[in-house]
């Protein structure tokens, strides 16, 4: 072991720790619990949505550090390219009423200007103060972690302090089609945190290791990250950034990122268990619908079937 | 020369007490110290604390010769090109013929042969081979367009200062492999042209920095990429990509036409010094050519 490795040793426990810590003490479930709220645009009710969302599932986060982590891709004001600033801004309203200290962290996949590009998609006109509590994580302090059982061929990936040491990361994607993975949500969302100042833009070493095994690992480093998925509205066809905008009119939460994203692709009509990183990640038990427990709105009732392009049609779920 | 004294007043007051600079705050890292370094050299001013500075990137330096990132980082990767464009006498001519030595040794995984073969057994069509190099971000990983211009400009420094059959070779690889990622609308994205046969448009900051990095290459016809840089510029929602674009067009005796139409702050280091640099191009002075 390594003085580097030993650094992990004492900021690994934290985010490994993870929801664990954070949930009310409450008997334990056996199934996955994912609520799915609507929402229908992103308006001032969307910040009382939000505090629904949390009180709901019960979240135990008074004197801990959450990081929010939204998906920041483009300079596109007005587009659904990025999460909505609104609904980021809603979550980190809730935590902090909740007791928590909230920072917000993103580490962009192929634009440099990570900060211009908030400013761009309006984080800085929504969120006060957000410069001072955003931490771009391409450029964050970074350590070495090893992954106990790789999927993929990555072995260890620097990662940065700023998840690292967080009490609770919160991924909150938008819920957009994906033209290599299918479906980009909470898990894909975690490219985000490998960092473009080690690896690049893009992030190609996760590319080379294969991309549905690199989110099945990044998962397992982080496997009880809350989900906040902005389905309000979405991508779809040639996502996740060409594509064309789509109403869901929906957040989808909990505290398992597969069954989250599992319902996610289920509400867009998407077949989950043709989703490679969902199978490696949680088998075909880990997306289950049996194995869901299900709270607001049953995603059937507001399923909304996304446009897939020709080459993922066979991603196509037929409802049930 | 005219010069924004306080923009690099700014640089040297982020600089950190171990003689590196930070991006923002925080630790130092090798890029924003490297363009900390450059910004000064532009202004013809030794950097405050330059010998700190330049010890801090000597502890960058790997054991194979290529630069970390961070000293929290054992592996060299895509900043040792930036290290490279640097004046030997700064950091030392062996240390910097090291510098060099990894640099030529990097090539993107794509063009090695068990890729090739790999491809050609999968595809039925060998992809274009080692006449169309660039350089990878990190090891091990596909040729990129950023690490490939920087990879370019550092070996140019190195090839007017002792030419060679090796650097030209090297150089003209790499500007092929730029010419082979241009896309459909004249300019440069991170360097996928098309993703599932969709076509993907460009980027401001890599379609200034192509432009740099084919400086002075005839006959290609760039019209177009010029022509989209300077509507890139217009449109600039960011200093850094400002700023490359303006550097490109430099490169190509293109004067910057219109001015941009969003506020464009300097939110780090590099983002500063690179505006200086492009400052201090449009006075005839490009660090980068230079």
């Amino acid at each position: 072991m390594t003085r580097r490795d030993f650094l992990i040793g004492s900021l690994a426990p934290a985010a490994a720790l993870g929801l664990a810590g954070c949930r009310q003490a409450a008997a334990p479930r056996s199934r996955a619990r994912v609520q799915v709220t609507r929402a229908a645009g992103y308006g001032q009710d969307i910040y009382d949505t939000m505090r629904r969302v949390l009180a709901s599932h019960q979240l135990n986060v008074r004197g801990r550090r959450v990081v929010l982590k939204p998906n920041l891709v483009e300079f596109e004001p007005g587009s659904v390219i990025n999460t909505h600033p609104m609904v980021v801004h809603a979550a980190l309203e809730a935590f902090r009423e909740l007791g928590a200290t909230v920072a917000i962290a993103e580490g962009p996949g192929h634009r440099r200007g990570t900060l211009d590009l908030a400013d761009a998609a309006g984080y800085f006109q929504t969120i006060p103060g957000f410069e001072d509590i955003f931490t771009d994580l391409n450029l964050d302090e970074v350590s070495r972690v090893r992954l106990a059982r790789p999927v993929s061929q990555l072995r260890s990936l620097y990662l940065p302090h700023t998840v690292l040491a967080g009490d609770l990361l919160v991924s909150m994607p938008k819920m957009k089609t994906h033209h290599w993975a299918g479906a980009t949500l909470s898990m894909k969302n975690l490219f985000g945190i490998v960092p473009g100042g080690v690896y690049g833009w893009p992030k190609n070493v996760l590319h080379w290791a294969g991309i549905p095994q690199s989110i099945a690992d990044l998962h397992s480093l982080f496997p009880n990250h809350f989900a906040i998925v902005d389905g309000i509205v979405g991508m779809e066809g040639n996502g996740p950034i060409q594509g064309r905008p789509k109403a869901a009119g929906v957040l989808v939460s909990g505290d398992d990122a597969v069954a989250v994203d599992a319902t996610c692709c289920r509400i867009m009509q998407i077949e989950p268990s043709r989703i490679q990183y969902l199978t490696l990640a949680g088998g075909l038990d880990g997306i289950s619908e049996k194995n869901i427990e299900q709270i607001g709105e049953k995603p059937d009732s507001v399923a909304t079937p996304f446009e897939l392009i020709m080459e993922l049609r066979d991603l196509r779920r037929e409802k049930a | 020369m005219e010069f924004d004294r306080a923009a690099l007043e700014n640089i040297q007051a982020a600089q950190n007490p171990d003689g590196g600079w930070p991006y923002r705050r925080g630790g130092s890292w090798t890029e924003p110290t490297v363009y900390a370094l450059l910004a000064h050299q532009a202004a013809r001013q030794k950097a405050p604390r330059s010998g700190a500075a330049l010890a801090w990137l000597g502890a960058a330096q790997q054991p194979d010769g290529g630069c970390a990132p961070r000293p929290s980082v054992d592996q060299s990767t895509w900043v040792t090109a930036l290290a490279a464009l640097l004046p030997p006498e700064t950091i030392g001519a062996q240390r910097h013929a090291r510098i060099t030595e990894w640099l030529l040794r990097q090539s993107g995984q794509e063009s090695s042969l068990i890729f090739r073969l790999g491809a050609l057994l999968r595809d039925g069509k060998l992809p274009a081979g080692p006449d169309q190099t660039g350089w990878p971000w990190f090891p091990g990983t596909a040729a990129w367009v950023t690490p490939t211009c920087l990879g370019i400009l550092a070996l140019k420094k190195c090839y007017w200062r002792r030419p060679s059959t090796q650097l030209r070779e090297r150089i003209d690889q790499a500007q092929a492999f730029l010419l082979s990622r241009r896309c459909a609308d004249g300019g440069w994205n991170h360097g996928s042209v098309r993703a599932l046969g969709y076509d993907v448009g460009s980027y401001p900051e890599t379609t200034g920095q192509a432009l740099l990095a084919l400086a002075g290459l005839y006959p290609v016809k760039l019209e177009r990429s010029i022509a989209l840089a300077q509507r890139f510029l217009r449109e600039q929602r960011s200093s850094g990509g400002a700023a490359w674009l303006r550097l490109g067009l430099l490169a190509h005796q293109q004067t910057p036409a219109a001015a941009p139409l969003f506020p464009m702050p300097c939110r780090t280091v590099p983002d500063t010094a690179l505006t200086l640099l492009a400052e201090a191009a449009e006075q005839g002075y490009n660090v980068f050519l230079g």
